[in-house]
Parts: structure tokens; C-alpha cells; sequence
């Protein structure tokens, strides 16, 4: 692929200096642009569907839009590779801009220039497939100012005026204003049936139903942040039954933790949460009637553990919790955290189990 | 295998998802003000300032000027913001701390203004509620006062409520 340095002009103006039919004009006016648009390309895709965005407004939109159509069409779905693609799409290309290209003898900026025209193509596919692909648009914040700036416009329009967030899943209102399905939700719920921007009266604010454009809209220009409320969402959900996730994320072996048990007895402070010390203290009466056959039983009974290795076991996971514990408090390390919370609780359970069930007998 | 560890551990898992449960929901609100802060830092309303007292992200104190062209011209006034839990969704309350001579405020710096109470809307932020008050700074609304006295002066005689107002702006708010 070809990319070259971009320079700092904007997609849109290189889009909208289109009608000028002059050749040699228009080749001064393109090439390098378009070698801007498709090193943006090449790095960010966000420009482009901006690019694209503007381009729908400008006058020329008429065989813009054919042109781009009937690429479209063209195009045999994913599968082949670029080049042949490229390679397919030259003869429909060349209706009204390849005249212009082929005049000139630098392949480098016809290339990058289709390279650009597929990009777009493949963002159009995107849309069509709903395929999100956050990779590809994340170094949104690394290109040129002006594309900042549409996209922090681009932010404000598709922001939820409740939670003032991207709109998760949003639902529009008759009066035609737009929140997250949940915000309208509970603003229906808290603020009386009225639209919280006209207060126009919203009919029924438990019938909102999302709007799908909208939706697949917002999760193709924001993907990063729709990634991080779908976490959240997530993590709310796990919370509510964090029974099953705490039992499958256990991955250690449960012979250590008898020996982590054995620890606390001793005295020594294992976790700091006194939760889990609640939790190792509890009487396990119950257990005594369970039947665990999948535990090694021999090999936890028979371990006489050294106590250099039980301090070294608390240490480590007292200092795994307190490094969890400070890093942040954005969604991703919270999941980690109560995932690794949940290790601890899991394994003190599993361990205290053990030692109560390898007593008796 | 091991039913009866899950049912324990679910009975821990239930205090502690209790915790976080609201800690998420409490941040719901926290994220929305602190999201209003920064953008009233980003782009602040002419002559108005606000932000967190403290550590508390619900207690917030503002400053408005009073705007050139009103008895309250040059004054400075202070307002005590206080968030509700559930805040977009109920409005903020809004105190004054600066005396001030006008119908729409009591003594007690209460103020009357249809946005803070019945007509809230989730959509409203805390720029637009210090608009709102800047507002009334130049447009006193006598027929809703707080002090009648003051709105019956105001639509008596305009220049002697000018006089009043600006001479208790220069007491309490210079």
C-alpha cells in the first residue's frame, strides 16, 4: 500500500475542489491531496467517512453518488484481496476523474488516490455489513485538527443530552430528539412523559425503541467508545450474578490456597478485605457433607507446606490486589479488579473448603 | 460439586455486588457532573465560574458577575450548588451566598426560578442554569417574587429599586 506522509489539509476540501474540471488544474488541486486522503486512509478511517459525510452535501453529489454506487455494486464481497480488487475496479473508476490521473505520469498518486477510493468503498461495505472493527479507527486522535474538529462536532451531535456520553443504543422520540434508550428511560420515569429537550409529550417512554441507523452510526464513528459502555454494561450485569464468572475465573491451583488458609490461621495477614476475612472465618459447616472428587485430594493432604513458601503466597497476592487497586478506575482495570477480587473470594472459599473437608477424615 | 460453596460464596458475592452496584449507579451522576465540568471549563459562560468546593463532586460553588448595565453591575455574587444523587434527573439546588437585592431572591438566598424546580429537564446543565440566573440579573421577574415588597417596588419605581440594588451590591458583593 502506498502511504506517504499526510499533509495537513482536510479530506473535505480536497472532496469539494471536485467540480473544477480543469485537468492540469484539478491535478495541481488533487494529487496531493488525495495523497493526504489516502495516507488518512491508510491510517484513519474516520477522516474518510467524513470526508464522505461532506461530500453527500457538496454539489456534485450527483455523480459522486453514481460513481460510488456502482463501485459499490462492482465490488465481489471481502474475500479478494486489495490489489485485486483494485485491479477490478480500474475500468468503472475511470469515468469522470481517471481522464484527469491517467495524464499524469506519477503512478504513486493515482495509486494512493484509488487506494483512498477504496477506502471509502470499504467503509461503505462496513456500513452495509455492520462489521466494527475498532482497530482500523482508533488513532483518531493522531490526525490533522480540522478532522478533529468535525469530529468533536460530530461528538456533540451524537451525544446523549442526558448523560452528555456518546448515545448508547438510542431511541428518538417523536419530536424527533435522540437520547440513550436508557437515559429517556428513566428521564420518562423520574421527569414525567416529556421530551427533556422541547418537552414536547413523549406518548410512552416505556415503548422507545432504538434507532437502528442511529445506532449503527454512532457504533462505526465511535467504536472505542461504544467498546467502553458495552464493558460497563457488561461489568453492571456481572455484578448483579457475579456467581458463575467468580467460579470460572478461578484459575489457580486450590492446593495453594490450603495452604493460604493455613497462613491466616497462623496470624498472618493475608487480604486486607476484611470481607474475605469474613469469608475465610465463616463456619463451613456445610461442607462437610459435599463430595469433591475432582480436587486432588491426596496431593493437598499429603503437601506439608513450608511456611516460606505460605509468607511468599500471601505476600504476592497481597500485593496483586493492592496494584489492581490503584490502577485507575476506568472500566477496563474495574473489570480486572473485581475479576481479581473474585479470584481471591473464590480461592479463600475453595481453600478454607479444602481444609475443612481434609479435617475430618 | 460444590453447591454448597457457591451458595456461600454467592451470599458474599451478594454484599459485595450490593457495593459496587452502587458505586455504579452513584458514578452515573458523578460522570455526567464531572463531564459538565470539564466542559465548563473548556468553554465557560461569560461573567459565570463554577466548580467542586472540595473533593465532593456534588458540592459545587459559582460565581456570577453581576452583568454592566444592572444595578448589580460589578458585584460579585456566589452561589452553593449542591447535586442530588440522582442529579440529571433532578434538578441541582442552588443557593445564593451573596446577599442581593432582588424579588426573586430571599434572605435566605433561596431563588425562584421555574427551571430549578417544576420545569427541570435532565437536558439542562449547569451552564444554562447560571445563564438562567445571569438572566434574571438584567430581567427581574416581579410577578413570580420571593419578596414582594421588591417586585412591588421594581414596578413602582424602577430607579429607586435600581438605587437600592446597587447599593447593596456595593456592601455585600464588592
Amino acid at each position: 500500500m502506498v502511504r506517504e506522509k499526510p499533509k495537513q489539509t482536510t479530506p473535505q476540501d480536497s472532496k469539494q475542489s471536485n467540480p473544477i474540471e480543469n485537468s492540469q488544474n484539478v491535478d495541481n488541486l488533487f494529487s496531493p491531496r488525495f495523497k493526504s486522503a489516502a495516507a488518512m486512509a491508510g491510517w484513519d478511517e474516520e477522516a474518510l467517512i467524513i470526508a464522505s459525510i461532506v461530500v453527500e452535501d457538496t454539489p456534485d453529489r450527483q455523480s459522486k453518488h453514481k460513481k460510488r454506487s456502482d463501485l459499490i455494486f462492482k465490488t465481489p464481497p471481502s474475500t479478494t484481496s486489495r490489489r485485486k480488487r483494485r485491479a477490478q475496479r480500474r475500468s468503472p473508476l475511470s469515468t469522470p476523474i481517471a481522464p484527469l490521473n491517467l495524464d499524469e505520469e506519477e503512478t504513486s498518486k493515482q495509486e494512493s488516490k484509488k487506494e483512498s477510493m477504496e477506502q471509502r468503498i470499504d467503509m461503505k461495505e462496513e456500513k452495509k455489513t455492520e462489521v466494527n472493527e475498532p482497530s482500523e479507527q482508533v488513532p483518531g486522535a493522531s490526525c490533522s485538527s480540522p478532522v478533529l474538529r468535525c469530529m468533536d462536532k460530530l461528538r456533540e451531535e451524537l451525544s446523549c443530552a442526558i448523560c452528555l456520553d456518546i448515545c448508547f443504543e438510542p431511541s428518538t422520540t417523536p419530536c424527533g430528539h435522540s437520547f440513550c434508550k436508557k437515559c429517556l428511560r428513566s428521564a420518562a420515569d423520574k421527569c414525567g412523559k416529556r421530551c427533556p429537550k422541547c418537552r414536547q409529550l413523549i406518548s410512552n417512554g416505556r415503548s422507545c425503541t432504538v434507532n437502528t441507523v442511529l445506532w449503527n452510526t454512532i457504533q462505526l464513528l465511535f467504536p472505542k467508545e461504544v467498546e467502553a459502555r458495552k464493558a460497563a454494561a457488561a461489568l453492571n450485569n456481572r455484578q448483579v450474578e457475579c456467581q458463575s464468572p467468580r467460579r470460572s475465573r478461578s484459575i489457580r491451583p486450590p492446593i495453594v490456597y490450603t495452604r493460604d488458609a493455613s497462613v491466616r490461621r497462623r496470624g498472618v495477614v493475608v487480604m486486607s478485605q476484611d470481607e474475605d476475612a469474613a469469608l475465610a472465618l465463616r463456619p463451613q459447616r456445610e461442607d462437610f457433607s459435599r463430595s469433591d472428587t475432582t480436587t486432588s485430594m491426596s496431593r493437598r493432604r499429603r503437601g506439608t507446606p513450608s511456611q516460606d513458601e505460605d509468607a511468599a503466597l500471601a505476600f504476592r497476592l497481597q500485593r496483586e490486589e493492592f496494584m489492581e487497586s490503584f490502577r485507575g478506575t476506568h472500566q477496563q482495570t474495574r473489570t480486572s479488579l473485581s475479576s481479581a477480587r473474585a479470584n481471591l473470594r473464590a480461592m479463600a472459599s475453595r481453600a478454607v473448603n479444602i481444609r475443612m473437608r481434609g479435617r475430618p477424615i | 460439586m460444590m453447591i454448597g460453596g457457591g451458595g456461600r460464596s454467592s451470599s458474599s458475592s451478594t454484599t459485595a455486588g450490593g457495593t459496587w452496584v452502587s458505586t455504579t449507579s452513584v458514578s452515573a451522576s458523578g460522570k455526567r457532573i464531572q463531564r459538565e465540568m470539564s466542559e465548563l471549563n473548556a468553554d465557560p459562560p461569560s461573567n459565570c465560574s463554577a466548580g467542586p468546593k472540595g473533593d465532593n463532586l456534588y458540592h459545587w460553588v459559582a460565581t456570577i458577575i453581576g452583568p454592566p448595565g444592572t444595578p448589580y453591575q460589578g458585584g460579585i455574587f456566589f452561589l452553593d450548588i449542591t447535586f442530588p444523587s440522582d442529579y440529571p434527573f433532578k434538578p441541582p439546588k442552588v443557593v445564593f451566598k451573596t446577599r442581593i437585592y432582588h424579588c426573586n431572591v430571599d434572605a435566605a438566598g433561596n431563588l425562584s426560578l421555574d427551571i430549578l424546580k417544576d420545569s427541570w429537564s435532565p437536558a439542562l446543565t449547569i451552564t444554562k442554569v447560571l445563564t438562567a440566573i445571569r438572566s434574571i440579573f438584567t430581567n427581574p421577574d416581579p410577578y413570580n417574587p420571593l419578596i414582594s415588597s421588591i417586585s412591588r417596588l421594581y414596578l413602582a419605581d424602577k430607579a429607586k429599586h435600581n438605587e437600592i440594588a446597587a447599593e447593596w451590591t456595593l456592601r455585600f458583593a464588592k
